[in-house]
């Protein structure tokens, strides 16, 4: 079956920016989710929201890229919460011992109320 | 499930996104790039390295990082990593120099004994220890980037090899059209009537066959053949070639035989290209059988031979010969169709003409017949002439 092309929408909402990556992030392609990060944290946004709710799947390739957005966020002191995640998903995440470096919602909305009251 | 399938799942995925990444058409660096996120994907290394070893320079070079600075890495030294085991992760504790990089695992990359490079990675994001199956896999993993990194080395220099191979190609090619340049002119400085006579008859030659679809490898054979075809005249004395006076049968005859001398001598030249004694030695026989030196008929004449008759006979007319003036354009021309079907093709001729043409009203990027002829010719008559020639030849037989 042929894979739809990833790609990344984003949004800005109070101080906080919401990223939503689209398709299955497995290859060089998603480095677009890294770069759509970066553009906001240059503008000094520390807050960030992953939706992943049109990603269910996601390979070593989109494990490094999450990485990448955790540690330039940590380089800031930032935060990142990741929202909607599929099972497979939160499943993976655990597994790799990565959930505890994120903040996960079931909602997107709540993760903003989270970073509503959040000074970093 | 339990952690620990869970976990192996994901290393064998892991492998199976190493092997897309490896085997992929995309360019090398890509390639690379995708294997360097599968690895700190897979061990969540929050700094690493691929690095190749180059031999020419003997240094590392970097193929790809992340969290080193640029400068990091600079102390790893090739000699350091030699003893050390081949594809076999190293971890910090048991090479004390890593601390220097900031590492916390090495692994020299060797394919067979050559050493290919080195693939860093430092700590995890998830502060765990690498475990002895993170080792393992790490292990299996180099050895597929060595020989990533090999083969791409071999690609390298055998497309460097090629390169030169095709640079030494060309110098030769330049070399052999010099000398047989150098030839052409010999032939013609005996003759001050017939100065660049070779030359043109080179280019009209080539420039026909390009019109009638020949390959570039066939048309170079040609161009060379023209200017080839009258070497035999180096043979014949000069005051011969020179004469003004009508020649005697024994002179005719002395003359007559430039076209064997001509074979004889590109005979012995072993040609990349196919006919080219053939062309040389045959360039004066007619399609009627009358011609020299082996009164050959049409069905014996390749397009080649046709073609540099045409070609020769052409810049015969419109040149000026000891005994007598030359021909205007049109005047050639109408002599040539005179002689159709007896002496010269139909079919060269038509595309003789249709070149010419084509010059004549610039449909052609590099003309190389019309910057040739007279530059007092009347363009307008001849393209009419040309025009006449073209749709007579192009028209179907009449039933008889």
């Amino acid at each position: 079956m042929k894979q739809a092309q990833f790609s990344v929408a984003s949004k800005l909402v109070g101080d906080a920016a919401v990223i939503y990556p689209k398709g299955y992030l497995n290859n060089l392609s998603g480095e677009s989710l890294v770069k759509e990060c970066g553009i906001y944290i240059r503008r000094g946004i520390t807050k960030i929201v992953v939706n992943f709710s049109e990603t269910d799947l996601i390979n070593s390739i989109g494990i490094s890229m999450l990485l990448q957005i955790m540690e330039d966020l940590r380089n800031i002191k930032g935060t990142i919460c990741c929202t909607n995640m599929s099972k497979f998903l939160h499943d993976t995440f655990e597994m790799l011992g990565l959930i505890q470096h994120m903040t996960v919602f079931p909602a997107e909305s709540d993760a903003i109320d989270y970073l509503k009251v959040r000074t970093t | 499930m339990s952690t620990e399938l869970k976990k192996a799942l994901y290393n064998i995925s892991a492998l199976a996104d190493l092997g897309q990444a490896i085997t992929s058409e995309s360019a090398f660096h890509e390639k690379i790039q995708a294997v360097f996120y599968v690895i700190t994907g897979t061990f969540l290394a929050n700094k690493g390295a691929i690095l190749a070893y180059d031999t020419s320079s003997k240094k590392l070079e970097t193929l790809t990082k992340k969290g080193f600075a640029s400068t990091d890495l600079d102390p790893l030294a090739p000699e350091e990593l030699l003893p050390l085991g081949k594809n076999e992760p190293c971890l910090l504790k048991d090479a004390p120099f890593l601390a220097v990089l900031g590492a916390e695992v090495l692994v020299p990359l060797w394919v067979r004994d050559q050493f290919i490079g080195a693939l860093l990675l430092g700590d995890k994001v998830t502060a765990g220890p690498y475990t002895p199956e993170d080792l393992e896999l790490l292990k299996i993993i180099a050895t597929q980037i060595a020989i990533t990194l090999n083969h791409h080395s071999l690609f390298v220099d055998l497309s460097d090899k090629l390169e030169e191979n095709h640079r030494l190609y060309e110098e030769m090619r330049r070399i052999y059209h010099g000398t047989i340049q150098a030839f052409a002119a010999a032939i013609d400085a005996k003759d001050a009537y017939t100065q660049n006579h070779s030359h043109r008859v080179a280019k009209y030659s080539s420039a026909i066959a390009r019109e009638l679809g020949w390959n570039d490898h066939d048309i170079e054979g040609i161009y060379v053949a023209g200017y080839l075809h009258d070497v035999g005249k180096l043979a014949i004395s000069n005051d011969l070639l020179n004469k003004v006076a009508p020649f005697t049968p024994e002179e005719i005859a002395e003359i007559r035989k430039h076209s064997t001398l001509s074979h004889n001598i590109a005979a012995k030249i072993k040609f990349p290209w196919k006919n080219v004694e053939d062309m040389v030695w045959h360039h004066h026989e007619r399609l009627d059988g009358h011609g020299y030196p082996d009164s050959l008929m049409r069905e014996d004449l390749s397009d080649g031979v046709r073609i540099i008759t045409l070609a020769d006979s052409f810049d015969a007319m419109t040149s000026k010969r000891p005994y007598r003036e030359k021909m205007d354009v049109q005047t050639a021309l109408t002599e040539l169709r005179k002689c159709l079907n007896s002496q010269f093709d139909n079919k060269i001729m038509l595309v003789l003409c249709r070149v010419l043409d084509k010059e004549i009203k610039g449909e052609l990027p590099e003309p190389e017949i019309l910057p040739n002829l007279d530059k007092n010719s009347d363009l307008t008559i001849i393209s009419s002439l040309l025009e006449g020639i073209i749709a007579e030849l192009s028209a179907p037989p009449s039933a008889a």
